[in-house]
Protein backbone atom coordinates (compact mmCIF):
# COMPACT_ATOMS: atom_id res chain seq x y z
CA UNK A 1 0.00 0.00 0.00
CA UNK A 2 1.13 3.74 -0.13
CA UNK A 3 1.01 5.84 2.80
CA UNK A 4 -0.07 9.29 2.73
CA UNK A 5 3.08 10.00 4.45
CA UNK A 6 6.67 11.01 3.73
CA UNK A 7 9.56 10.51 6.00
CA UNK A 8 9.69 14.04 6.69
CA UNK A 9 13.16 15.46 6.14
CA UNK A 10 12.36 19.24 6.63
CA UNK A 11 9.79 19.86 9.53
CA UNK A 12 7.15 23.00 8.41
CA UNK A 13 7.53 25.71 10.75
CA UNK A 14 4.37 25.51 13.70
CA UNK A 15 1.64 28.09 14.82
CA UNK A 16 3.13 27.52 18.18
CA UNK A 17 4.50 30.29 20.03
CA UNK A 18 7.86 28.85 20.41
CA UNK A 19 8.33 28.05 16.66
CA UNK A 20 8.54 24.27 17.53
CA UNK A 21 8.13 22.50 13.89
CA UNK A 22 5.26 20.57 12.14
CA UNK A 23 6.62 17.16 12.20
CA UNK A 24 3.49 16.32 10.00
CA UNK A 25 1.53 12.75 10.55
CA UNK A 26 3.05 10.33 13.40
CA UNK A 27 2.56 7.15 15.12
CA UNK A 28 3.18 5.83 18.79
CA UNK A 29 6.58 3.88 18.45
CA UNK A 30 5.35 -0.05 19.51
CA UNK A 31 7.73 -2.81 19.94
CA UNK A 32 5.55 -5.04 17.21
CA UNK A 33 7.01 -2.67 14.68
CA UNK A 34 10.43 -2.17 15.75
CA UNK A 35 11.82 -4.83 13.51
CA UNK A 36 9.75 -3.68 10.45
CA UNK A 37 10.54 0.12 11.04
CA UNK A 38 14.33 -0.97 11.00
CA UNK A 39 14.52 -3.22 8.01
CA UNK A 40 11.95 -1.68 5.40
CA UNK A 41 11.90 2.25 6.70
CA UNK A 42 8.12 2.87 5.75
CA UNK A 43 7.12 6.61 5.18
CA UNK A 44 6.16 8.07 8.35
CA UNK A 45 6.60 11.56 8.93
CA UNK A 46 8.01 10.79 12.72
CA UNK A 47 7.64 8.43 16.03
CA UNK A 48 6.50 9.50 19.95
CA UNK A 49 8.10 7.28 22.24
CA UNK A 50 6.45 6.29 25.85
CA UNK A 51 9.71 7.81 27.60
CA UNK A 52 9.80 5.30 30.36
CA UNK A 53 10.62 2.44 27.99
CA UNK A 54 13.07 3.23 27.21
CA UNK A 55 14.50 4.41 30.87
CA UNK A 56 16.89 1.65 33.55
CA UNK A 57 17.17 -0.54 30.28
CA UNK A 58 19.82 -0.89 27.84
CA UNK A 59 18.59 -3.85 25.81
CA UNK A 60 17.12 -4.03 22.79
CA UNK A 61 14.66 -1.73 22.96
CA UNK A 62 16.99 0.65 23.35
CA UNK A 63 18.85 -0.34 20.34
CA UNK A 64 16.16 0.07 17.86
CA UNK A 65 15.37 3.28 19.21
CA UNK A 66 18.99 4.60 18.39
CA UNK A 67 18.77 3.58 14.84
CA UNK A 68 15.20 4.51 14.42
CA UNK A 69 16.45 8.08 15.46
CA UNK A 70 19.02 7.77 12.91
CA UNK A 71 16.11 8.37 10.65
CA UNK A 72 13.12 10.06 11.64
CA UNK A 73 12.23 12.81 14.27
CA UNK A 74 11.45 11.32 17.76
CA UNK A 75 9.10 13.32 20.25
CA UNK A 76 8.94 11.92 24.06
CA UNK A 77 5.88 11.60 25.66
CA UNK A 78 5.81 10.12 29.19
CA UNK A 79 3.61 8.61 31.89
CA UNK A 80 5.43 9.15 35.19
CA UNK A 81 6.34 12.36 35.17
CA UNK A 82 3.60 12.82 37.99
CA UNK A 83 3.25 16.82 37.38
CA UNK A 84 0.39 17.43 40.12
CA UNK A 85 1.85 14.93 42.37
CA UNK A 86 2.26 16.59 46.05
CA UNK A 87 5.45 14.64 46.40
CA UNK A 88 9.00 16.66 46.29
CA UNK A 89 10.54 16.70 42.05
CA UNK A 90 11.98 13.65 41.31
CA UNK A 91 15.18 15.21 39.69
CA UNK A 92 17.40 11.63 39.28
CA UNK A 93 14.22 10.96 37.10
CA UNK A 94 14.60 14.21 35.12
CA UNK A 95 18.05 13.21 34.81
CA UNK A 96 16.87 10.26 32.91
CA UNK A 97 14.75 12.18 30.86
CA UNK A 98 17.33 14.34 29.50
CA UNK A 99 20.11 11.86 28.64
CA UNK A 100 17.47 10.06 26.70
CA UNK A 101 15.91 13.21 25.01
CA UNK A 102 19.73 14.12 24.04
CA UNK A 103 20.45 10.86 23.05
CA UNK A 104 17.31 10.58 20.39
CA UNK A 105 17.57 14.25 19.70
CA UNK A 106 14.25 14.35 21.04
CA UNK A 107 12.13 17.28 19.51
CA UNK A 108 10.20 17.73 22.55
CA UNK A 109 9.47 16.18 25.77
CA UNK A 110 6.29 15.82 27.57
CA UNK A 111 3.43 14.10 30.13
CA UNK A 112 0.47 14.49 31.12
CA UNK A 113 -1.45 17.22 33.40
CA UNK A 114 -2.11 14.48 36.43
CA UNK A 115 -0.87 12.65 39.22
CA UNK A 116 0.36 9.28 39.00
CA UNK A 117 0.95 8.54 42.71
CA UNK A 118 1.89 10.08 45.83
CA UNK A 119 4.00 9.27 49.61
CA UNK A 120 6.83 7.31 46.85
CA UNK A 121 4.10 5.21 45.17
CA UNK A 122 3.20 4.96 41.71
CA UNK A 123 0.03 4.00 40.44
CA UNK A 124 1.28 3.86 36.71
CA UNK A 125 -2.41 5.57 35.96
CA UNK A 126 -2.99 9.02 35.11
CA UNK A 127 -4.89 10.05 38.11
CA UNK A 128 -7.30 13.38 37.50
CA UNK A 129 -6.13 16.86 39.79
CA UNK A 130 -8.96 18.49 41.48
CA UNK A 131 -9.40 21.74 39.20
CA UNK A 132 -8.72 23.90 42.53
CA UNK A 133 -6.74 27.55 42.37
CA UNK A 134 -4.69 25.20 44.99
CA UNK A 135 -3.80 22.49 42.92
CA UNK A 136 -3.79 25.05 39.39
CA UNK A 137 -0.59 26.87 41.97
CA UNK A 138 0.65 23.28 42.94
CA UNK A 139 1.27 22.46 39.03
CA UNK A 140 2.24 25.95 37.66
CA UNK A 141 5.00 25.64 40.57
CA UNK A 142 6.09 22.34 39.51
CA UNK A 143 5.57 22.82 35.68
CA UNK A 144 7.93 25.69 36.28
CA UNK A 145 10.18 24.36 38.26
CA UNK A 146 10.54 21.00 35.66
CA UNK A 147 10.81 22.66 32.70
CA UNK A 148 13.53 24.98 34.47
CA UNK A 149 15.63 22.01 34.85
CA UNK A 150 14.97 20.64 31.50
CA UNK A 151 15.31 23.57 29.82
CA UNK A 152 12.69 23.14 27.48
CA UNK A 153 8.85 24.06 27.68
CA UNK A 154 7.25 20.97 29.05
CA UNK A 155 4.58 19.59 26.33
CA UNK A 156 1.52 18.86 28.82
CA UNK A 157 -1.76 16.36 27.21
CA UNK A 158 -5.37 16.58 28.94
CA UNK A 159 -5.66 12.98 30.46
CA UNK A 160 -8.78 11.36 29.68
CA UNK A 161 -10.53 11.81 33.24
CA UNK A 162 -13.11 9.12 34.83
CA UNK A 163 -13.79 11.20 38.01
CA UNK A 164 -14.32 14.78 38.67
CA UNK A 165 -13.92 16.33 42.44
CA UNK A 166 -16.77 17.62 44.08
CA UNK A 167 -14.59 20.86 45.24
CA UNK A 168 -13.60 21.49 41.75
CA UNK A 169 -13.83 25.53 41.31
CA UNK A 170 -12.99 25.78 37.42
CA UNK A 171 -13.98 23.10 34.37
CA UNK A 172 -11.36 21.23 33.08
CA UNK A 173 -10.24 23.64 29.86
CA UNK A 174 -10.47 26.64 32.14
CA UNK A 175 -7.59 25.18 34.49
CA UNK A 176 -5.57 23.70 31.24
CA UNK A 177 -5.56 27.33 29.77
CA UNK A 178 -4.79 28.65 32.68
CA UNK A 179 -2.04 26.29 33.84
CA UNK A 180 -0.57 26.73 29.96
CA UNK A 181 -0.88 30.48 30.22
CA UNK A 182 0.54 30.96 34.14
CA UNK A 183 3.45 27.99 33.55
CA UNK A 184 4.37 29.24 30.09
CA UNK A 185 4.35 25.52 28.82
CA UNK A 186 2.81 24.02 25.79
CA UNK A 187 0.03 21.93 25.24
CA UNK A 188 -0.57 18.08 23.26
CA UNK A 189 -4.06 18.45 22.67
CA UNK A 190 -5.57 14.74 23.26
CA UNK A 191 -8.55 15.17 21.02
CA UNK A 192 -9.86 11.84 21.70
CA UNK A 193 -9.45 12.34 25.39
CA UNK A 194 -11.73 15.97 24.91
CA UNK A 195 -14.26 13.41 23.28
CA UNK A 196 -14.31 10.73 26.10
CA UNK A 197 -13.82 13.34 29.02
CA UNK A 198 -16.54 15.11 27.97
CA UNK A 199 -19.04 12.40 27.70
CA UNK A 200 -17.98 10.78 31.04
CA UNK A 201 -19.12 14.40 32.36
CA UNK A 202 -21.67 15.32 30.38
CA UNK A 203 -19.59 18.37 28.77
CA UNK A 204 -19.99 20.00 25.21
CA UNK A 205 -16.26 19.09 23.48
CA UNK A 206 -16.80 21.80 20.87
CA UNK A 207 -17.19 24.13 23.79
CA UNK A 208 -14.51 23.03 25.94
CA UNK A 209 -12.19 22.87 22.48
CA UNK A 210 -12.62 26.53 22.22
CA UNK A 211 -10.71 27.67 25.58
CA UNK A 212 -7.80 26.19 24.17
CA UNK A 213 -5.62 28.31 23.60
CA UNK A 214 -4.10 27.33 19.86
CA UNK A 215 -0.98 28.91 19.93
CA UNK A 216 0.24 26.77 22.94
CA UNK A 217 -0.86 23.47 21.29
CA UNK A 218 2.34 21.82 19.94
CA UNK A 219 1.23 18.41 18.85
CA UNK A 220 -2.25 16.50 19.17
CA UNK A 221 -2.48 12.79 19.91
CA UNK A 222 -5.57 10.74 17.74
CA UNK A 223 -6.48 7.31 19.16
CA UNK A 224 -9.61 5.18 19.36
CA UNK A 225 -11.58 4.33 22.33
CA UNK A 226 -13.88 1.93 24.02
CA UNK A 227 -17.16 3.33 24.73
CA UNK A 228 -19.11 0.90 27.31
CA UNK A 229 -22.35 2.44 26.88
CA UNK A 230 -22.56 4.67 30.82
CA UNK A 231 -18.74 5.99 30.45
CA UNK A 232 -15.80 5.78 27.77
CA UNK A 233 -12.54 4.66 28.53
CA UNK A 234 -9.25 5.78 26.88
CA UNK A 235 -8.15 2.32 25.21
CA UNK A 236 -6.20 3.08 22.26
CA UNK A 237 -7.24 -0.57 20.63
CA UNK A 238 -9.01 0.78 17.39
CA UNK A 239 -9.64 2.99 15.03
CA UNK A 240 -10.34 6.83 15.68
CA UNK A 241 -13.90 7.63 15.63
CA UNK A 242 -15.82 9.73 13.52
CA UNK A 243 -17.01 12.32 16.02
CA UNK A 244 -12.94 12.53 17.26
CA UNK A 245 -12.47 13.15 13.67
CA UNK A 246 -15.38 15.96 13.63
CA UNK A 247 -13.28 17.75 16.61
CA UNK A 248 -9.50 17.01 15.30
CA UNK A 249 -11.47 18.78 12.43
CA UNK A 250 -12.44 22.08 14.33
CA UNK A 251 -9.65 22.20 15.92
CA UNK A 252 -7.12 22.31 13.12
CA UNK A 253 -9.41 24.72 11.15
CA UNK A 254 -9.36 27.27 14.04
CA UNK A 255 -5.37 26.88 14.92
CA UNK A 256 -3.79 25.16 11.85
CA UNK A 257 -1.70 22.39 11.39
CA UNK A 258 -0.47 20.87 13.96
CA UNK A 259 2.14 17.91 14.34
CA UNK A 260 -0.40 15.02 14.62
CA UNK A 261 0.19 11.64 16.45
CA UNK A 262 -1.96 8.14 16.45
CA UNK A 263 -1.24 6.70 19.55
CA UNK A 264 -2.62 2.69 19.09
CA UNK A 265 -1.53 0.74 22.07
CA UNK A 266 -3.74 -2.34 22.52
CA UNK A 267 -4.53 -4.99 19.62
CA UNK A 268 -1.65 -3.22 18.02
CA UNK A 269 -2.26 -4.07 14.00
CA UNK A 270 0.17 -4.60 10.79
CA UNK A 271 2.03 -1.03 10.44
CA UNK A 272 0.58 -0.44 7.57
CA UNK A 273 -3.00 -0.13 9.51
CA UNK A 274 -1.68 2.81 11.23
CA UNK A 275 -0.49 4.50 8.15
CA UNK A 276 -3.37 3.81 6.88
CA UNK A 277 -5.27 5.25 9.92
CA UNK A 278 -2.86 8.64 10.42
CA UNK A 279 -3.15 9.49 6.88
CA UNK A 280 -6.95 10.35 7.36
CA UNK A 281 -5.51 13.07 9.36
CA UNK A 282 -4.35 15.02 5.99
CA UNK A 283 -7.62 15.21 5.00
CA UNK A 284 -8.89 17.50 8.08
CA UNK A 285 -5.41 19.00 8.93
CA UNK A 286 -5.53 21.99 6.52
CA UNK A 287 -2.05 21.64 4.61
CA UNK A 288 -1.66 19.22 2.09
CA UNK A 289 0.18 15.73 3.08
CA UNK A 290 3.40 15.99 1.78
CA UNK A 291 4.90 13.23 -0.38
CA UNK A 292 8.72 13.13 0.17
CA UNK A 293 10.27 10.03 -0.56
CA UNK A 294 12.03 8.39 1.84
CA UNK A 295 15.72 8.42 2.46
CA UNK B 1 -22.13 20.79 49.76
CA UNK B 2 -18.50 19.38 48.75
CA UNK B 3 -15.78 18.96 51.42
CA UNK B 4 -12.44 19.93 49.79
CA UNK B 5 -9.46 18.69 51.60
CA UNK B 6 -6.54 20.23 50.82
CA UNK B 7 -4.28 18.81 48.01
CA UNK B 8 -1.83 16.24 49.61
CA UNK B 9 -4.54 15.02 51.36
CA UNK B 10 -6.87 14.30 48.88
CA UNK B 11 -4.34 12.33 47.00
CA UNK B 12 -3.31 10.39 49.33
CA UNK B 13 -6.87 9.71 50.16
CA UNK B 14 -7.96 8.82 46.60
CA UNK B 15 -4.36 6.86 46.57
CA UNK B 16 -5.59 4.84 49.37
CA UNK B 17 -8.80 3.99 47.75
CA UNK B 18 -7.89 3.38 44.58
CA UNK B 19 -5.01 0.84 45.69
CA UNK B 20 -6.85 -1.19 48.26
CA UNK B 21 -7.11 -4.22 47.16
CA UNK B 22 -10.39 -5.19 48.42
CA UNK B 23 -11.88 -2.65 45.79
CA UNK B 24 -13.68 0.74 46.51
CA UNK B 25 -15.96 -0.14 48.92
CA UNK B 26 -13.72 -1.67 51.00
CA UNK B 27 -10.73 1.39 50.58
CA UNK B 28 -13.54 3.49 51.45
CA UNK B 29 -13.73 2.17 54.93
CA UNK B 30 -10.24 1.50 54.82
CA UNK B 31 -8.33 2.98 58.32
CA UNK B 32 -5.67 4.60 56.18
CA UNK B 33 -8.86 5.98 53.74
CA UNK B 34 -11.23 7.40 56.94
CA UNK B 35 -8.18 8.88 58.55
CA UNK B 36 -7.49 11.24 55.61
CA UNK B 37 -11.04 12.23 54.91
CA UNK B 38 -13.31 10.90 57.22
CA UNK B 39 -16.19 12.44 55.12
CA UNK B 40 -15.76 10.34 52.30
CA UNK B 41 -17.02 7.19 54.04
CA UNK B 42 -20.10 8.54 55.08
CA UNK B 43 -21.12 10.48 52.13
CA UNK B 44 -18.36 9.98 48.92
CA UNK B 45 -20.62 13.08 47.06
CA UNK B 46 -19.38 15.54 48.81
CA UNK B 47 -15.71 14.53 47.43
CA UNK B 48 -16.30 12.94 44.31
CA UNK B 49 -20.04 13.93 42.15
CA UNK B 50 -21.63 10.83 40.44
CA UNK B 51 -22.06 11.57 36.84
CA UNK B 52 -25.67 11.17 35.10
CA UNK B 53 -24.79 7.36 34.48
CA UNK B 54 -22.33 6.64 37.31
CA UNK B 55 -22.18 6.59 41.27
CA UNK B 56 -19.40 8.25 42.58
CA UNK B 57 -17.77 5.02 43.81
CA UNK B 58 -18.47 3.83 40.23
CA UNK B 59 -16.05 6.49 38.99
CA UNK B 60 -13.56 5.56 41.88
CA UNK B 61 -14.12 2.08 40.91
CA UNK B 62 -12.63 2.76 37.11
CA UNK B 63 -9.45 3.74 38.49
CA UNK B 64 -9.43 0.77 41.10
CA UNK B 65 -10.00 -1.83 38.03
CA UNK B 66 -7.69 -0.04 36.01
CA UNK B 67 -4.73 -0.30 38.50
CA UNK B 68 -4.78 -4.02 39.11
CA UNK B 69 -6.01 -4.81 35.84
CA UNK B 70 -2.79 -3.02 34.15
CA UNK B 71 -0.16 -4.27 36.90
CA UNK B 72 -1.54 -8.04 36.31
CA UNK B 73 -1.06 -7.44 32.63
CA UNK B 74 2.25 -6.53 32.79
CA UNK B 75 2.95 -9.81 35.47
CA UNK B 76 1.37 -11.98 32.56
CA UNK B 77 3.83 -10.99 30.17
CA UNK B 78 7.06 -11.18 32.67
CA UNK B 79 5.76 -14.65 33.84
CA UNK B 80 4.30 -16.88 31.17
CA UNK B 81 5.37 -20.08 32.24
CA UNK B 82 4.45 -19.68 35.85
CA UNK B 83 1.06 -18.78 35.10
CA UNK B 84 0.56 -21.65 33.00
CA UNK B 85 2.05 -23.90 35.96
CA UNK B 86 -0.29 -22.47 38.34
CA UNK B 87 -3.42 -21.40 36.22
CA UNK B 88 -4.33 -18.06 35.12
CA UNK B 89 -7.12 -17.15 37.83
CA UNK B 90 -4.48 -18.40 40.45
CA UNK B 91 -1.98 -16.64 38.84
CA UNK B 92 -3.98 -13.30 38.80
CA UNK B 93 -4.79 -13.79 42.34
CA UNK B 94 -1.69 -13.64 43.58
CA UNK B 95 -0.55 -10.87 41.23
CA UNK B 96 -2.90 -9.09 42.85
CA UNK B 97 -1.93 -10.01 46.49
CA UNK B 98 1.45 -8.82 45.79
CA UNK B 99 0.90 -5.73 43.73
CA UNK B 100 -1.51 -4.98 47.38
CA UNK B 101 2.10 -5.80 49.21
CA UNK B 102 4.51 -4.45 47.28
CA UNK B 103 2.95 -1.38 45.15
CA UNK B 104 5.13 0.03 42.47
CA UNK B 105 8.01 2.52 43.71
CA UNK B 106 9.54 3.49 40.21
CA UNK B 107 8.92 5.41 37.41
CA UNK B 108 9.30 2.92 35.38
CA UNK B 109 7.56 -1.03 35.15
CA UNK B 110 11.09 -2.77 34.69
CA UNK B 111 11.22 -3.38 38.68
CA UNK B 112 7.86 -3.48 39.36
CA UNK B 113 8.02 -7.79 39.83
CA UNK B 114 11.37 -8.04 41.28
CA UNK B 115 10.11 -9.69 44.37
CA UNK B 116 7.48 -11.64 43.21
CA UNK B 117 9.78 -15.30 43.12
CA UNK B 118 10.16 -14.79 47.00
CA UNK B 119 6.59 -14.03 47.61
CA UNK B 120 5.75 -16.79 45.80
CA UNK B 121 8.01 -18.75 48.13
CA UNK B 122 6.64 -17.84 51.23
CA UNK B 123 2.89 -17.66 49.95
CA UNK B 124 2.36 -20.97 47.85
CA UNK B 125 1.61 -24.17 49.58
CA UNK B 126 4.82 -26.92 49.64
CA UNK B 127 3.19 -29.13 46.85
CA UNK B 128 5.44 -29.90 44.01
CA UNK B 129 3.49 -27.67 41.45
CA UNK B 130 4.47 -24.87 43.86
CA UNK B 131 7.67 -25.62 43.98
CA UNK B 132 8.13 -25.60 40.50
CA UNK B 133 6.49 -22.61 39.99
CA UNK B 134 8.71 -20.67 42.43
CA UNK B 135 11.84 -21.95 40.24
CA UNK B 136 10.28 -21.11 37.05
CA UNK B 137 9.40 -17.52 38.37
CA UNK B 138 12.87 -17.26 39.30
CA UNK B 139 14.27 -17.84 35.90
CA UNK B 140 11.12 -15.81 34.19
CA UNK B 141 12.39 -12.61 36.38
CA UNK B 142 16.11 -13.10 35.93
CA UNK B 143 15.75 -13.29 31.98
CA UNK B 144 13.65 -9.54 32.50
CA UNK B 145 16.19 -8.32 34.75
CA UNK B 146 19.18 -9.30 32.32
CA UNK B 147 16.95 -8.04 29.51
CA UNK B 148 17.28 -4.56 30.78
CA UNK B 149 20.92 -4.88 32.06
CA UNK B 150 24.02 -2.15 31.84
CA UNK B 151 25.80 -3.37 28.45
CA UNK B 152 29.19 -3.77 28.34
CA UNK B 153 32.11 -5.30 25.71
CA UNK B 154 33.13 -9.15 25.11
CA UNK B 155 36.52 -9.96 25.98
CA UNK B 156 37.81 -10.83 22.64
CA UNK B 157 39.91 -14.02 21.93
CA UNK B 158 42.77 -12.44 22.40
CA UNK B 159 42.26 -10.60 25.83
CA UNK B 160 41.12 -14.04 27.02
CA UNK B 161 44.14 -15.34 26.43
CA UNK B 162 46.15 -12.65 27.67
CA UNK B 163 44.47 -13.26 30.95
CA UNK B 164 45.33 -16.92 30.72
CA UNK B 165 49.05 -16.03 30.11
CA UNK B 166 49.45 -14.12 33.12
CA UNK B 167 52.15 -13.87 35.27
CA UNK B 168 50.39 -14.74 38.65
CA UNK B 169 46.94 -16.62 39.46
CA UNK B 170 45.81 -13.44 40.42
CA UNK B 171 43.76 -12.40 37.33
CA UNK B 172 40.60 -11.47 38.22
CA UNK B 173 37.80 -11.70 35.03
CA UNK B 174 35.17 -9.45 34.79
CA UNK B 175 31.77 -11.46 34.32
CA UNK B 176 28.92 -9.24 32.64
CA UNK B 177 26.33 -7.38 34.28
CA UNK B 178 23.93 -9.40 32.03
CA UNK B 179 24.13 -12.76 33.74
CA UNK B 180 22.30 -14.08 37.00
CA UNK B 181 23.20 -17.71 38.78
CA UNK B 182 19.94 -19.46 40.05
CA UNK B 183 20.66 -22.14 42.16
CA UNK B 184 17.10 -24.46 42.03
CA UNK B 185 15.54 -26.88 43.86
CA UNK B 186 13.50 -27.95 40.48
CA UNK B 187 15.04 -28.68 37.18
CA UNK B 188 12.90 -25.52 36.20
CA UNK B 189 14.88 -24.96 33.14
CA UNK B 190 14.31 -28.26 31.99
CA UNK B 191 10.54 -28.13 32.10
CA UNK B 192 10.75 -24.92 30.02
CA UNK B 193 12.42 -25.99 27.46
CA UNK B 194 10.23 -29.15 27.36
CA UNK B 195 7.41 -26.43 27.04
CA UNK B 196 9.14 -24.81 24.45
CA UNK B 197 9.47 -27.81 22.53
CA UNK B 198 5.63 -28.36 22.51
CA UNK B 199 5.63 -30.88 24.68
CA UNK B 200 3.32 -31.25 27.58
CA UNK B 201 5.72 -32.08 30.75
CA UNK B 202 4.63 -33.98 34.09
CA UNK B 203 5.20 -31.56 36.90
CA UNK B 204 8.56 -33.16 37.84
CA UNK B 205 10.24 -34.59 41.31
CA UNK B 206 12.62 -32.22 42.96
CA UNK B 207 15.93 -31.92 42.28
CA UNK B 208 18.59 -29.11 42.62
CA UNK B 209 19.82 -27.57 39.25
CA UNK B 210 22.01 -24.89 38.63
CA UNK B 211 20.85 -22.84 35.73
CA UNK B 212 22.46 -19.36 34.36
CA UNK B 213 20.70 -16.57 32.94
CA UNK B 214 22.63 -14.56 30.41
CA UNK B 215 22.29 -11.98 27.60
CA UNK B 216 24.69 -12.10 24.67
CA UNK B 217 24.25 -9.03 22.48
CA UNK B 218 20.74 -8.25 22.84
CA UNK B 219 19.53 -11.94 22.92
CA UNK B 220 18.56 -13.93 26.27
CA UNK B 221 19.12 -17.00 27.00
CA UNK B 222 18.80 -19.91 29.87
CA UNK B 223 21.63 -22.95 30.73
CA UNK B 224 21.82 -25.36 33.01
CA UNK B 225 25.30 -26.05 34.06
CA UNK B 226 27.01 -28.70 36.24
CA UNK B 227 27.22 -27.75 40.13
CA UNK B 228 30.96 -27.41 39.98
CA UNK B 229 31.07 -25.29 36.73
CA UNK B 230 28.09 -23.25 38.20
CA UNK B 231 29.68 -22.57 41.45
CA UNK B 232 33.30 -21.73 39.18
CA UNK B 233 31.34 -19.05 37.59
CA UNK B 234 30.01 -17.79 40.78
CA UNK B 235 33.06 -16.99 42.10
CA UNK B 236 34.10 -15.24 39.49
CA UNK B 237 31.06 -13.16 38.93
CA UNK B 238 32.15 -12.74 42.87
CA UNK B 239 35.00 -11.08 42.11
CA UNK B 240 37.16 -13.95 42.99
CA UNK B 241 40.64 -14.35 41.11
CA UNK B 242 40.61 -17.20 38.72
CA UNK B 243 42.91 -19.27 40.29
CA UNK B 244 41.71 -19.01 43.49
CA UNK B 245 38.18 -19.62 41.90
CA UNK B 246 38.96 -22.69 40.46
CA UNK B 247 41.08 -24.34 43.27
CA UNK B 248 38.35 -23.37 45.27
CA UNK B 249 36.02 -25.28 42.75
CA UNK B 250 37.71 -28.22 42.16
CA UNK B 251 38.38 -28.79 46.18
CA UNK B 252 34.42 -28.18 46.55
CA UNK B 253 33.95 -31.05 44.02
CA UNK B 254 36.67 -33.00 45.60
CA UNK B 255 34.93 -32.58 49.10
CA UNK B 256 31.74 -33.96 47.97
CA UNK B 257 32.21 -36.90 45.35
CA UNK B 258 36.02 -37.36 45.88
CA UNK B 259 39.61 -36.93 44.18
CA UNK B 260 38.80 -38.89 40.88
CA UNK B 261 35.67 -36.75 40.21
CA UNK B 262 37.83 -33.66 40.98
CA UNK B 263 40.25 -34.72 38.16
CA UNK B 264 37.01 -35.44 35.63
CA UNK B 265 35.62 -31.58 36.62
CA UNK B 266 39.37 -30.32 36.26
CA UNK B 267 39.37 -32.11 32.38
CA UNK B 268 36.43 -30.29 31.87
CA UNK B 269 37.24 -26.56 32.73
CA UNK B 270 38.62 -25.50 29.27
CA UNK B 271 35.35 -26.74 27.81
CA UNK B 272 33.65 -24.80 30.63
CA UNK B 273 35.50 -21.48 29.85
CA UNK B 274 35.17 -21.98 25.64
CA UNK B 275 31.25 -22.28 26.48
CA UNK B 276 30.85 -18.83 28.57
CA UNK B 277 33.24 -17.59 26.42
CA UNK B 278 31.22 -18.30 23.53
CA UNK B 279 28.17 -16.99 25.69
CA UNK B 280 30.20 -13.38 26.00
CA UNK B 281 30.26 -14.03 29.57
CA UNK B 282 33.60 -12.39 30.58
CA UNK B 283 33.58 -8.45 29.38
CA UNK B 284 36.29 -5.93 28.97
CA UNK B 285 36.35 -3.99 32.31
CA UNK B 286 35.06 -0.46 32.10
CA UNK B 287 37.77 1.77 30.54
CA UNK B 288 39.18 -0.47 28.57
CA UNK B 289 37.10 -1.49 25.47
Amino acid sequence: MTANIATNRDPAPSGNRWGLPDLGLGVGLRTQHFRHITEKRPAMDWFEILSENFIDTEGRPLDYLDRIAEHYPIAMHGVSLSVGSTDPVDFAFLDKLKALAKRVNARWLGDHICWTGVAGLNGHDLYPVPYTEEGLEHMVERVRIIQDYLERPLVLENPSTYLEFAGASMPEEEFIARLAEDADCALLLDVNNVYVTCRNHDLDPVEYLGKIPADRVVQIHLAGHTDNGTHCIDTHDGRVIDAVWDLYARFTARAGPRATLLEWDANVPKFSVLQQEVAKAARFRGAQPRRRAAA
Amino acid sequence: MSTTPDLATLERWMQAVVMHDGGVQAGLKSPRARALVAEAARDLERVVLPSRQLSAAERLGIYSHMYYARLIEVMEGEYPTTRRILGEDAFARLCRRFVAKNPSRSRTLNTLSLKFPDFLARTLPKTRRAGLAVDVARIERAMEDVFDAPRATPMTAAQFAAVGAGPSGRAVLRVTPALRLLALRYPANEYMNALRRGENPRIPAPRKTWVIVFRRGFQVYRRDQEPAQWKLLAALAAGKPLAAAVRGALRGVAGRAGRNAAERAAKRLGAWFEEWSAAQLFVVPEGRG
